[in-house]
């Protein structure tokens, strides 16, 4: 077989494979494990195993289990009702004012935990029954939280960018920085939009009307809520972009500043804990075993020479200019992000494109923030998407998928848009890593 | 007749491959043409470095660049590949000791004995500190985590210094995110090449050995299925790879420490350094009396220094 | 085929506890870790910390990993799959599992022979090795050690894999057996044992 059909084969039955819904490490694993016995050669099927070696040594991973972990101790011990109040408290007497504290909420969650489950989760159980009952319109608030609990990869710390980083072998500290003011752009984007739309019909966001027997006082001593997430923030990142502790001991301290105010706030129940502690398990798993199979795709791949078929694709056959490779790139990374699993995406193709980014001169700190921006959009757009999956468990009932599928558009329009800002304006996610690192 | 094809596995990443491999391994298939074709692959991408040695022996792969110690190679002679501290102070020691002073032969028989066949060994650059912060006495030593090699480190660690081994391809970003705070696994020219010269601001000047030995290795089977004019021709290219590595290195660490702009250079003085010097004659000891082979290659080091030490300048000065 | 149900229900039993005390090692893994920040600021750093943290981790997730294949935990990609009924998807997924089956077992094998390399077995029939050491006929030779200045033996993560994929591997053909069932009406389709 020559490479390019090496290529199409693997990639061809791969998503065969996963069409069929079997669980997307055991496709992935299994066309590997094919192809190892079947195409590599000699001692081919050592190949899946050694993978699991290679993720051994792959130190930042440690951190997966702990970010997890802050995520729902995060949510499954409500530590993040006060915060939710203030924002409703602060915000709820405009149109659309709810819906723009539940982005500001997202935001504050998204700097206490490395995934957006945390958020979904917050803002499903949370802000989503409220906003209903308050009249909001349904659609637009579904939306709401599923773009804003995306932000949680962006905004550090992040999961995304901690893989990326391995992959690309860039510096997390960096790549965490430059996710920060894409961030903000993007809940400012959101906002914007909701005020918009808002403002054109009020119907879609009504001013809450409970709100005067709030005191100033009460109003003020809210505000410490958000002293919270800020501690539990500074606590990870202060001693890590100093210097004074490792990325992986980071995480560590992250996760247990987390535990330790859910103690004192006496939100931590036995139950609580022996949930937090089986869904970072069953969570990490899945991540853990999608990265060895696609590790081990990705090895057998090389070995077989296949990465040069797309090598050879892209820049000698198409021979386009760097900016239309990188645009193409982005939007093969959006179509496959719809039917395909973030990470085996990110394991098994990164590492045929970002050399690549790298040699037609891209920043790969600045194609990070592009990259996890894209995944954002990819969690969310039908038919495969985790945010959708979350939305579908955790919705009221009276949210119909349909609702949620019609709900992302106009998000997913903002997120497209804060992309393409982001391309034409790289210093937007470049400034802060430059400033912090002094380069 | 078709063509033989070989995937190899070197240990060192791309950047640094590009000096030290890829011109061989191209020249190779250049001259062999339609007979026969290597693909080479860096550090740890078909297999991590650490089953780099069983994937050999097993056939996954049919040839591997890379010193015994990294890819801790289940021999006797494993201690003595990379850095093993103060065994020799110019690249061409490497050579004259596989050559003329008996190790080739140890090599040989050692990797017979697990199916594996040493091609052919050849040197690389010294062993210098490469640091975030500035290493000027003994004292500065101590509680740096530093990437290094195995037997290098283990030596080490009696002054302090942590040895961490990581991919290596992970080294530059794992100073930045602060897990090392330095790195003992190369001279300024490799620092420079690899991009670590960047993320790191000072060099010492002293190194634990002035080269390292490392060596070209093939699956057995493989090898001996070669016929004797693309074994030869393999030789001849690995000896090219040994040549370019002795100018290149030995002008680049002039040049960089005389022209380098990104790191400061520091200096142990030479007093206390003879500390460092001193331990390595008891650890020395330690290895030899580990094991028969480990004693004879110890005392051929002995041997071999001696003679150096009475052979005098330009060899050795004092 | 109520054997095999009684088969599958005893490995889900197992795998169920074996996971509900695995979980707890993420605090072996935070603690490993915190331990690695403090003695680094107080004293100094420990040798042992990043990869005995290593360890933990893989240790975590190979024993922990037969427990989300239980709970539903991995995930699927649901285009057409999430439309199917329940009776459907267990067809299919007799079918299709029979792949993931097929990748433990060639995960299984690698982690054989690598182990044994680890026992100094230099051979290609790591099972008959296995078998060796058993019967006395084979021994122990050269153990391997992690290429690291601390050098632990690499046996015991490696023996620690073996045991998680096995696990694993009785974990799928549970599944394998459930998906029969509920495929051909003996169970419930929904019905978790
Ligand atoms: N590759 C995956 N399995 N990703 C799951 C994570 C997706 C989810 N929306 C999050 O960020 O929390
Ligand atoms: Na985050
Ligand atoms: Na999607």
């Amino acid at each position: 077989m020559s490479q390019e059909h090496i290529a199409l084969f693997m990639f061809g039955s791969m998503m065969l494979m996963l069409f069929t819904g079997q669980r997307v490490f055991g496709a992935i694993g299994a066309i590997a494990a094919i192809a190892a016995l079947a195409l590599y050669g000699t001692g081919g099927q050592d190949i899946p195993f050694s993978a699991a070696m290679k993720l051994m040594k792959w130190y930042p991973l440690l951190t997966l289990p702990m970010f997890i972990f802050m995520g729902y101790v995060l949510s499954e011990s409500k530590l993040a009702d006060d915060l939710y109040r203030m924002f409703h408290v602060w915000f709820g007497n405009v149109n659309g004012g709810l819906a723009m504290g539940t982005i500001g909420l997202m935001v504050l969650i998204s700097a206490m935990n490395g995934l957006s489950v945390a958020g979904m989760a917050i803002g499903a159980t949370i802000a989503l029954p409220e906003l209903l009952r308050r009249g909001y319109d349904k659609q637009m608030v579904t939306g709401v939280i599923q773009a804003g609990s995306s932000l949680g990869i962006l905004v550090p710390p992040s999961v995304v960018l901690v893989l990326y980083a391995m992959i690309a072998r860039q510096p997390v500290g960096q790549l965490w920085l430059a996710g920060i003011i894409p961030g903000l752009m993007m809940a400012a984007m959101f906002v914007i939009y909701i005020w918009i739309r808002c403002r054109l019909n009020p119907a879609l966001g009504p001013v809450a009307d409970d709100l005067d027997q709030v005191t100033p006082q009460e109003k003020r001593k809210l505000l410490w809520a958000g002293a919270l997430p800020l501690i539990i923030f500074a606590s990870m990142m202060v001693p890590f972009v100093n210097g004074w502790t490792s990325l992986v001991e980071s995480s560590a301290i992250g996760a247990l500043a987390a535990l330790t105010a859910s103690i004192l706030k006496r939100r931590m129940t036995w139950a609580v804990f022996h949930t937090c502690t089986k869904q970072t398990l069953v969570i990490s798993c899945m991540f853990m075993w999608i990265i060895l199979a696609a590790l081990g795709f990705g090895a057998i791949f090389d070995g077989l020479g296949a990465v040069n078929a797309i090598d050879n694709l892209f820049t000698e056959q198409l021979g386009l200019s760097p900016w239309v490779i990188l645009i193409l790139m982005q939007l093969s990374f959006i179509i496959m992000g719809t039917f395909l699993d973030d990470t085996a995406m990110l394991v098994i193709v990164a590492p045929l494109y970002v050399p690549l980014v790298g040699s037609l001169g891209f920043d790969l700190i600045w194609y990070g923030v592009l990259y996890t921006i894209t995944t954002q959009i990819a969690y969310m757009t039908p038919p495969f998407g985790y945010n959708l999956f979350l939305m579908r468990a955790m919705a009221p009932p009276e949210i119909t998928l349909r609702d949620i599928y019609r709900s992302i558009i106009p998000f997913v329009g903002v997120m497209v848009t804060a992309l393409a800002i982001i391309m034409a304006f790289p210093e937007i996610a470049l400034w802060l890593p430059g400033y912090v690192y002094g380069n | 007749q078709s063509t033989i094809k070989w995937r190899m596995q070197t240990y060192a990443g791309p950047a640094l491959a590009a000096h030290v491999i890829d011109p061989a391994i191209e020249m190779f298939n250049k001259i062999a043409g339609d007979r026969m074709q290597i693909e080479l692959f860096y550090a740890d991408q078909l297999v991590p470095t650490g089953e780099l040695f069983r994937a050999m022996q097993q056939g996954t792969i049919d040839a591997v660049q890379s010193d015994d110690d990294s890819m801790a190679s289940p021999t006797d002679v494993t201690v003595f590949g990379g850095y093993f501290p103060f065994a020799s102070r110019y690249s061409l020691d490497v050579p004259v000791l596989f050559n003329q002073y008996g190790l080739n032969e140890i090599w040989d028989e050692q990797y017979s004995a697990v199916g594996v066949k040493h091609i052919s060994a050849g040197s690389w650059d010294p062993c210098h500190f490469a640091t975030k912060d500035p290493i000027r006495s003994l004292e500065d030593l101590k509680g740096k985590r530093v990437f290094t090699f195995p037997t290098a480190g283990r030596f080490l660690s009696q002054f302090g210094v942590v040895p961490v081994t990581l991919p290596w391809e992970d080294i530059e970003v794992a100073v930045q995110t602060g897990e090392l705070d330095g790195i003992a696994w190369s001279g300024i020219t490799e620092d420079y090449t690899v991009g670590w010269a960047d993320v790191t601001n000072y060099f010492l000047t002293n190194n634990i050995s002035g080269a390292w030995a490392g060596s070209f290795f093939a699956n057995m089977d493989r090898w001996n299925e070669l016929p004797e004019d693309l074994q030869t021709l393999f030789r001849v290219c690995c000896d090219q790879s040994h040549y370019y590595r002795q100018w290149w290195y030995w002008g680049g660490e002039a040049n960089l420490r005389v022209n380098g702009t990104k790191m400061e250079l520091t200096s142990i003085p030479d007093e206390e350094w003879a500390q460092v010097e001193n331990a390595a004659v008891a650890f020395w000891d330690e290895i030899a009396s580990e094991g028969e082979v480990q004693a004879k290659v110890v005392d051929i080091f002995r041997k071999y220094n001696a003679d150096m030490q009475k052979a005098g300048r330009p060899y050795r000065y004092g | 085929m109520n054997a095999l149900l009684g088969f599958s229900r005893a490995i889900d039993g197992m795998n169920r506890v074996i996971g509900l005390i695995v979980m707890y090692s993420v605090f072996v893994l935070m603690g490993i870790l915190l331990w690695s920040s403090i003695s680094k600021t107080f004293f100094l750093p420990s040798l042992w910390t990043l990869e005995t943290a290593q360890f933990a981790m893989v240790a975590y997730y190979m024993l922990g990993g037969p427990y989300a294949l239980l709970s539903g935990g991995h995930v699927r990609m649901d285009l057409f799959y999430g439309e199917w009924s329940l009776r459907r998807k267990a067809t299919i997924d007799v079918i299709t599992v029979l792949f993931l089956i097929f990748y433990l077992v060639v995960l299984l094998y690698g982690a054989l022979g690598s182990t044994a390399y680890s026992l100094g077995y230099w051979g290609k029939a790591p099972l008959e090795f296995f078998a060796g050491l058993i019967t006395g006929t084979e021994e122990v030779g050269r153990l391997e050690r992690s290429s690291t200045a601390w050098r632990p033996y690499i046996w015991p993560i490696k023996a620690t894999m073996i045991f998680g994929l096995f696990l694993m591997l009785l974990q799928a053909l549970s599944e394998l057996i459930k998906d029969v069932a509920r495929a051909t009406g003996r169970m419930e389709p929904e019905a978790r044992t």
